[in-house]
């Protein structure tokens, strides 16, 4: 993604944040929703944009789960895998969808490069633990090992989202 | 490092509070750690570091406890106040200073019997001061491939390293080059660059001095010498006229590492020094470095021993007329020395030196002036011409800490440069510095605490600057001034009252018999065309008392190697007036000595024994003459220097004239850039190539395109062959030329007094 694109971002939102480092990270988020990761390109696209070194930046990024330096299957799956959907049944859950899926149990891509699995802190939902989230999208539950499975399979046919929000 | 700051006593409303039962006062505003290191009681600390800004807290190191507040209290970002109760030495401080060593601890690999850092290293000290001596994680450590390399001259072991955060604020907010940062978060936390690039920044070698760990070590030290088998001196760069204090690390009679010294100099550099000063020193045992003396005779060239050489010169010159040049760094005592004999064994001896000529900047110089240290207070900062990142490196670290501080930074110069971007500059055109320094005096006479840096250089060459510049220092009597200037010991030459003329004319003038350079080197510096135009035609002898092959000692007919700067005694005096002395942290060759000795010796060989046999006492007998080093003496001078008083109104140099038609020629020496970073092996990565810059359109205008080779006339003479680089950023009509290159590509192009000078530039 360009300075240009990320710039024409960012300026509406400018006057929302007092302290300018924070634009950052809503560059950032937005830099990934071209290709579902941030490349050296994005993150000296985001330094241009913001006026923040592009080092700065790259430490932004590597301290969020949600922003990705590496390249990842079309959706991103996440688990939760806190105490109340852990109390529910979240590690079979987790447990259940890597073996199924072929990654190891500290998550991954999937052979075909469609699914990545990640374990997820907290996500709100405990009402619905244990839960899982797609993307940014609406985050569902309560999952057991079979309808984890479903929802993978079906996002597996699903059609590729035009802009990756993760 | 200088891990408390410095706390004075001697304000008024100091603040009195107990600590550990005993009273104690410290100005309001200071940190409880600072005040207590006053006091003499040490809390142990690893991210504080005052000066890399406000204290973060990060390590949890210096817990104490607070009367009236509620669990353990950081003493590093918590400020003294009247009837506060501290505790640092209670059984809840004990036992926090346990489990925080601990947690430090246990990722840590304690590998100390084979890290650098071991013997030297805070985080050893402390443990052993203030640990618990035992551990108990049992569970396997985390190993990371090792050393990772942060750039040619910095190893990282990313398992030692506690995060403190140190490196990455020097990096982010003193150094400001933005390249250090943490990555990822918790325990995965690593210290890294962008990508993983190399750390390549003109100051990045600090980063092992404030390390408190064995995490960011020096690769040229790396595994090269044990705290304990070195000695360590007090000394002071000379490689650049800031002089910066260093310390030199000594084992085996050879030079291991220079530091910023454990006590910085607050006055001149606080502890950072540049990526030059230190790890430059290698040139000492550079191919080039001359190791014994030569005698050129038609046979061929022949080495010699000293005893045998220094007869001979003395049958050179005794009883002729001689003319004795000093180059900008040659110290004081040498000198000193060399007045001495053209008073005495070689009366009626010519002395002049090698640089920008005094005649004219007397004025400004007697104005009251600073030293770099005062910057920091400075509510306005005005640079006047110049390049101080590239030509005096460490001022830029005190102006981006100024600025960090709120000072207005202000300036105008004839040519872009790293600094403009802290505040606003304006683009003068050369020569005509004048109109800006004029609508500096609103700002200026508005300020309470006015500092004025400006460029030796670009004011010699510009009289109507002068006067104006003048005229603003002596209209607002709370400004202070700093001479950005040129050569290491330009100052202290200048305070002998050596001229830049006399030499050149008398050769000129076939009034010589002999020509002494003493560290000078005629050929290769500014002006060359007209020294070898001279010499060319001159039959006399050429002796020439040089550290390294210069052009110069290749066309002497005896060279007398001496002793670099980290291998002698002598004093040489700052850009801002402050002499200090160097002390020899190495043994130099065997054939080799002290320019001042060799400068003794051969005043005995001419008959003429001097009273002085040490270079402290050549110092005092010098300084014993001269009214600006009045009072100033070896001991005095110390280790933290000592200023000098005004230098005498030297008339040399012609003023103002400008020659030639076309491009006019704005030289700048970048330190990077320079032949002595050339010559040295660890600084091989941070070598800016020689190239000249113009603007697109000049470039277009003479129909040369970026990357071809130019050449650049002037009606002195023709520069060497050089690549041009087009920089929208350069004035139109304006071509920006490095000084001091290897092989001194531009030199030839320039005056000898360094007078203004346009250039047609031609492809080469």
């Amino acid at each position: 993604m360009t300075a240009d694109q990320i710039r024409a971002h960012i300026d509406p939102i400018r006057h929302e944040f007092a302290e300018p480092r924070s634009l950052v990270l809503p560059a950032l988020k937005f830099a990934q929703t071209e290709k579902g990761h941030l490349t050296r390109e994005d993150l000296e696209a985001v330094s241009a944009a913001t006026g923040f070194s592009a080092a700065f930046v790259e430490s932004v990024a590597s301290f969020y789960d949600r922003l990705y330096l590496e390249p990842t299957g079309t959706r991103v799956v996440s688990v939760c895998v806190t105490l109340s959907c852990m109390l529910r049944g979240a590690d079979e859950v987790w447990e259940r969808l890597c073996d199924r899926e072929g990654v190891s149990h500290h998550g991954g891509t999937t052979g075909d490069g469609r699914i990545t699995i990640q374990e997820a802190q907290c996500l709100g939902y405990c009402d619905r633990a244990p839960c899982i989230q797609v993307d940014a999208d609406e985050t569902v539950g309560p999952m057991t090992p079979e309808s984890a499975g479903q929802l993978v399979d079906d996002l597996r046919v699903a059609p590729a989202p035009d802009e990756f929000w993760r | 490092m200088a891990d408390y700051a410095p706390v004075d006593a001697t304000v008024d409303n100091l603040v009195t509070f107990e600590l550990n039962g005993r009273t104690v006062s410290a100005p309001p505003g200071t940190m409880l750690v600072d005040a207590a290191y006053a006091a003499g009681v040490e809390v142990p600390i690893f991210c504080y570091e005052p000066r890399l800004g406000p204290p973060i807290g990060a390590c949890r190191m210096c817990l104490v406890e607070i009367e009236g507040m509620r669990g353990l209290q950081t003493a590093c970002n918590t400020p003294v106040a009247q009837d506060m109760v501290v505790t640092t030495n209670s059984p809840n401080v004990k036992d926090a200073h346990d489990g925080i060593l601990e947690l430090l601890l246990v990722q840590h690999p304690l590998d100390c019997p084979v890290c650098d850092k071991g013997g030297e290293c805070p985080l050893q000290d402390r443990t052993f001061r203030f640990g618990p001596g035992k551990s108990r994680f049992v569970e396997p450590k985390r190993h990371w491939p090792k050393p990772l390399e942060l750039s040619s001259r910095i190893a990282l072991d990313r398992e030692r390293c506690i995060r403190c955060f140190r490196c990455v604020r020097f990096s982010q907010e003193v150094a400001q080059d933005g390249q250090l940062t943490m990555q990822e978060r918790g325990a995965a936390s690593e210290i890294t660059t962008f990508s993983g690039d190399a750390y390549e920044a003109r100051f990045s070698g600090n980063i092992v001095d404030i390390c408190p760990v064995g995490a960011l070590t020096s690769i040229p030290y790396r595994f090269v010498a044990r705290p304990w088998e070195v000695t360590n001196t007090p000394s002071v760069c000379g490689l650049c006229p800031v002089g910066c204090n260093t310390e030199l690390t000594t084992r085996e009679g050879d030079l291991k590492r220079v530091t910023g010294r454990d006590d910085p100099n607050y006055a001149v550099e606080e502890g950072w020094l540049c990526d030059k000063g230190r790890w430059g020193y290698d040139i000492i045992h550079s191919p080039t470095r001359l190791q014994a003396p030569v005698i050129r005779e038609a046979a061929g060239d022949r080495t010699a021993s000293l005893e045998d050489t220094l007869p001979a010169v003395a049958g050179l010159v005794a009883g002729r007329r001689v003319g004795i040049l000093l180059g900008g760094g040659a110290t004081l005592e040498e000198a000193g020395i060399a007045l001495d004999l053209a008073s005495g064994a070689l009366a009626g001896a010519v002395v002049s030196r090698l640089g920008i000529p005094a005649g004219g900047l007397s004025a400004l110089r007697a104005r009251p002036s600073a030293d770099l240290g005062e910057i920091d207070e400075a509510d306005v900062v005005v640079v006047v011409g110049g390049d101080p990142a590239a030509q005096q490196p460490v001022v830029e670290l005190r102006l981006r800490k100024a600025r960090r501080f709120g000072a207005t930074v202000i300036g105008a110069g004839p040519r872009p440069h790293a600094l403009e971007t802290l505040g606003e500059f304006t683009r003068s055109a050369p020569g005509a510095l004048a109109d800006a320094i004029g609508t500096f005096g609103a700002p200026v006479a508005a300020a309470a605490n006015p500092v004025v840096l400006w460029d030796e250089a670009d004011l010699a060459a510009d009289p109507a600057a002068v006067d104006a510049l003048d005229a603003l220092l002596s209209g607002t009597p709370n400004a202070r001034q700093i001479e950005l200037g040129t050569d290491v010991n330009g100052a202290g030459l200048q305070a002998l009252g050596i001229s830049t003329d006399g030499v050149l004319a008398a050769i000129a003038d076939h009034a010589l018999d002999a020509l002494v350079c003493v560290h000078a080197d005629p050929l290769g510096a500014a002006g060359r065309t007209a020294w070898a135009d001279a010499l060319a035609s001159f039959d006399g002898p050429v002796v020439a008392l040089a550290t390294h092959e210069t052009a110069t000692t290749a066309r002497a007919d005896i060279v007398l190697p001496a002793f670099t700067m980290w291998e002698q005694d002598g004093t040489i005096v700052s850009m801002t007036g402050r002499a200090q002395r160097l002390r020899p942290g190495a043994q130099g060759p065997d054939e080799a000595a002290a320019g001042w000795e060799l400068l003794v010796a051969l005043a005995h060989y001419l008959g003429a024994p001097p009273v002085y046999r040490t270079a402290a006492a050549a110092f005092a007998y010098t300084a014993a003459r001269t009214p600006a080093l009045a009072g100033l003496t070896a001991d005095v001078i110390g280790t933290e220097g000592a200023r000098i008083g005004t230098r005498p109104d030297v008339s040399d140099g012609s003023r103002g004239v400008a020659e030639g038609a076309g491009l006019e020629l704005v030289a700048t020496h970048d330190q990077f850039g320079d032949v002595q970073t050339a010559d040295s092996h660890a600084l091989r990565t941070a070598f800016q190539p020689p190239a000249v810059r113009v603007h697109p359109a000049t470039a277009a205008a003479g129909g040369i395109e970026a990357g071809a080779l130019v050449v650049l006339t002037s009606p002195i003479g023709r520069s060497e062959r050089l690549p041009l680089i087009a920089d929208d950023r350069v004035p139109e009509g304006v071509v920006l030329a490095p000084l001091g290159a290897p092989g001194a590509p531009v030199e030839g192009a320039l005056a000898v007094d360094r007078h203004r000078i346009r250039v047609r530039m031609e492809r080469g």
